[in-house]
């Protein structure tokens, strides 16, 4: 479990995150669901570590994070962060080379289902292709956790139903997804858990079969009434 | 497991939870004929990847469809659809009773004598009976 | 410390273009130039000219070939410099700017920080010293050619010494005293400490960054050059011996090198921002 703890940020005299706390279970797809500049994006990268934060705290398994969680938790921003003059297969070897965690079978296999060429180069790969050898670099290891930051916006409707049917697979299972939209309709039925945030703070965490079944409301309903109100 | 299986052509609201309405798209498609008694279906994460879903939710309306009877899984081999004719039968007639609760529930205000609703719902079914055989016949000229 | 030397390895990778770039410009120039001025002489000494005496011999020696095309010899070494200078930079600014933010992907390898710091310095410096160690490969090179051009009546052998002596930027680059090397090209790493340590200072703190990053290198050069212009280095009645005064400036550039690789570190591991 990762465990996101009351965690404070403030950049610019701003507070970007102001007690956000939630949890990520594995074998759960956990959501962050907020408008644009709810802190989404921000919370993620203060998981990683790419951006420090001033109060709180966020442990992974009871444990503070540092370089070693990098083995157990994978994340895919929402850009490809690779140099543009990298090959695809230079970027396989790049990550073999550091991640012990990394699983080459695993990985050729995703770059299969995805229908990417090795030799291609990071600079030439249009925006929905990008997004899937993302997803490669983000899913080939053997992580416990998937942080995903808005895997389906902005690319091709094709692109998108490719993506979005990784989280139906086998390449997630067991493994704790924990990622961000702003635009729910499409990722509805895949999640779990969403976790509703506004102003960089927690304000309503649920169980959405949970709440389909005993308030008979959608999470777009819950989201109209509570990051609307 | 093609597409033209019929599997996608689920569309699912955001209201009801998932797992039900996955439940209720099997029972569908095994009160039209579509998924025979006996005949095995797709493992639960076949289904998830069908259907789009959480495996955590196939999962879950597996586990209920096996607690209601209407499938069975013998250790390792896939779940099967049942073929008890008592849970069949009932299928079919929860279909058409959940559906005609609906049907009440949204008239009940409009006081409708009860001769002119089935009257009502007489011709909409024949209509739709016959617009459904001319469409077909369009289709293939 | 096998992923340091990925690093390192991965940074090389990456400039090796621009790094042969400037081996061939340099080797490019100073051959054209030195072809031109040579064999202009050499017509000029078959047409009757007078040769003209250097250093009191009036044969041609590769020396007087590198004497005489100071500017053309020196230009391509100030590029290089110049374009090294740059990358201290560039280095940690294309992993930010850029279309892909590499940042993101170095500061989730699972590897101690320092290593990316490590392996950037180690970089800068392996492409100084490469390029240095071009320079000297190219000279027999560039003296062969001489020697092809010149008719061996004509010329005189020389020294190597002499033909660094030849070019300024030569005898700047290459000091021929070891301690003199080791002073120049210390100072040189300590600039670079101190570039990194600013340019992480303003990756971290971003607008106010550019501030800390201005007072941080100005404090850095105030500690060294304060003490270099009062403690009187130049002057004979200075109250210090210069071996004192040098003994202090040295203790300075160790605190302002250990300060900034400290610093650095701290702020790559916690205070860095993608």
């Amino acid at each position: 479990m990762i465990e996101v703890e009351n965690v404070r940020k403030r950049y610019r005299r701003r507070w970007v995150l102001d007690g956000l706390s939630f949890r990520a279970e594995k074998g759960r797809i956990t959501c962050l669901i907020g408008l644009n500049g709810a802190g989404k994006s921000t919370a993620l990268k203060a998981m990683m570590g790419l951006t420090p934060y001033q109060e709180g705290s966020i442990r992974l398994e009871g444990m503070a994070l540092d370089k070693r969680s990098y083995e157990r938790i994978s994340f895919v921003p929402d850009h490809l962060p690779m140099p543009s003059a990298m090959k695809l297969g230079e970027g396989l070897q790049f990550m073999a080379d550091f991640y012990a965690s990394w699983n080459a079978s695993r990985a050729r296999e995703l770059m299969h289902f995805f229908d990417l060429n090795e030799g291609e180069r990071v600079g030439n790969l249009s925006k929905g292709t990008a997004a899937k050898y993302n997803l490669v670099l983000g899913l080939a290891p053997d992580t416990d956790y998937v942080l995903m930051d808005e895997p389906l916006s902005g690319i091709d409707v094709f692109s998108r139903e490719t993506v979005a049917s990784v989280f139906s697979s086998e390449w997630l299972e067991g493994r704790g997804v924990l990622l961000t939209t702003h635009e729910i309709a499409e990722m509805e039925h895949l999640i779990d858990h969403a976790v509703l945030l506004k102003g960089g703070r927690t304000v309503r965490s649920f169980d959405c079969e949970r709440v389909r079944d005993e308030e008979g409301k959608s999470v777009l309903d819950l989201m109209r009434e509570v990051l609307l109100a | 497991m093609g597409t033209s299986d019929g599997w996608t052509e689920i569309v699912f609201n955001g209201r009801d939870p998932v797992y039900l309405q996955v439940i209720r798209h099997f029972k569908e498609r095994i009160a039209t004929g579509r998924l025979l008694p006996g005949q095995t279906i797709p493992s639960r994460r076949e289904a998830a990847a069908a259907l789009k879903i959480n495996p955590n939710t196939a999962q879950r309306a597996y586990k209920e469809m096996e607690e209601q009877r209407l499938i069975v899984t013998e250790g390792n081999s896939p779940s099967r659809i049942t073929q008890d004719a008592e849970v069949l039968r009932s299928i079919r007639s929860e279909l058409v009773g959940s559906a005609v609760g609906a049907l009440i529930a949204a008239i009940r205000n409009l006081d409708v004598p009860v001769e002119e609703l089935l009257a009502h719902v007489r011709r909409e079914y024949e209509a739709s009976r016959a617009s459904k055989e001319t469409g077909t016949e369009e289709e293939a000229p | 410390m096998i992923r340091y030397g990925k690093l390192v390895h991965m940074e090389v990778r990456r400039f090796r273009y621009f790094l042969l770039g400037m081996m061939g410009l340099t080797l490019v120039v100073q051959v054209a130039a030195l072809i031109w001025k040579t064999t202009g002489e050499v017509h000029r000494l078959r047409a009757g000219g007078a040769p003209v005496p250097f250093f009191g011999f009036d044969k041609l020696t590769f020396t007087w070939a590198v004497f005489n095309t100071q500017a053309m010899f020196a230009l391509p070494i100030l590029v290089s410099a110049a374009g090294l200078a740059l990358y201290v930079f560039l280095i940690w600014y294309r992993d930010w700017l850029g279309r892909g933010t590499f940042a993101y992907r170095l500061l989730m390898l699972p590897t101690a920080r320092r290593n990316l710091y490590l392996a950037k310095l180690t970089a800068i410096l392996l492409f100084v010293f490469s390029l240095l160690a071009f320079q000297l490969l190219a000279l027999p090179i560039e003296q062969g050619i001489f020697n092809l051009i010149v008719p061996a009546e004509m010329r005189m052998d020389s020294y190597f010494t002499d033909i660094i002596q030849a070019n300024q930027a030569f005898s700047l680059l290459l000091p021929l005293s070891g301690a003199q090397f080791l002073y120049q090209y210390g100072l040189g790493v300590i600039c670079i400490l101190v570039a990194f340590t600013a340019v992480l200072l303003e990756r971290s703190f971003r607008f106010w960054g550019i501030g800390y990053a201005v007072i941080y290198a100005t404090a850095c050069i105030a500690a060294f050059v304060v003490p270099l212009l009062t403690l009187g280095f130049d002057r004979d009645d200075a109250y210090l011996y210069p071996k004192e005064i040098f003994g202090i400036l040295t203790a300075v550039i160790m605190v302002v090198a250990a300060a900034s690789i400290g610093l650095g570190f701290r702020l790559l591991s916690r205070k860095i921002t993608v």
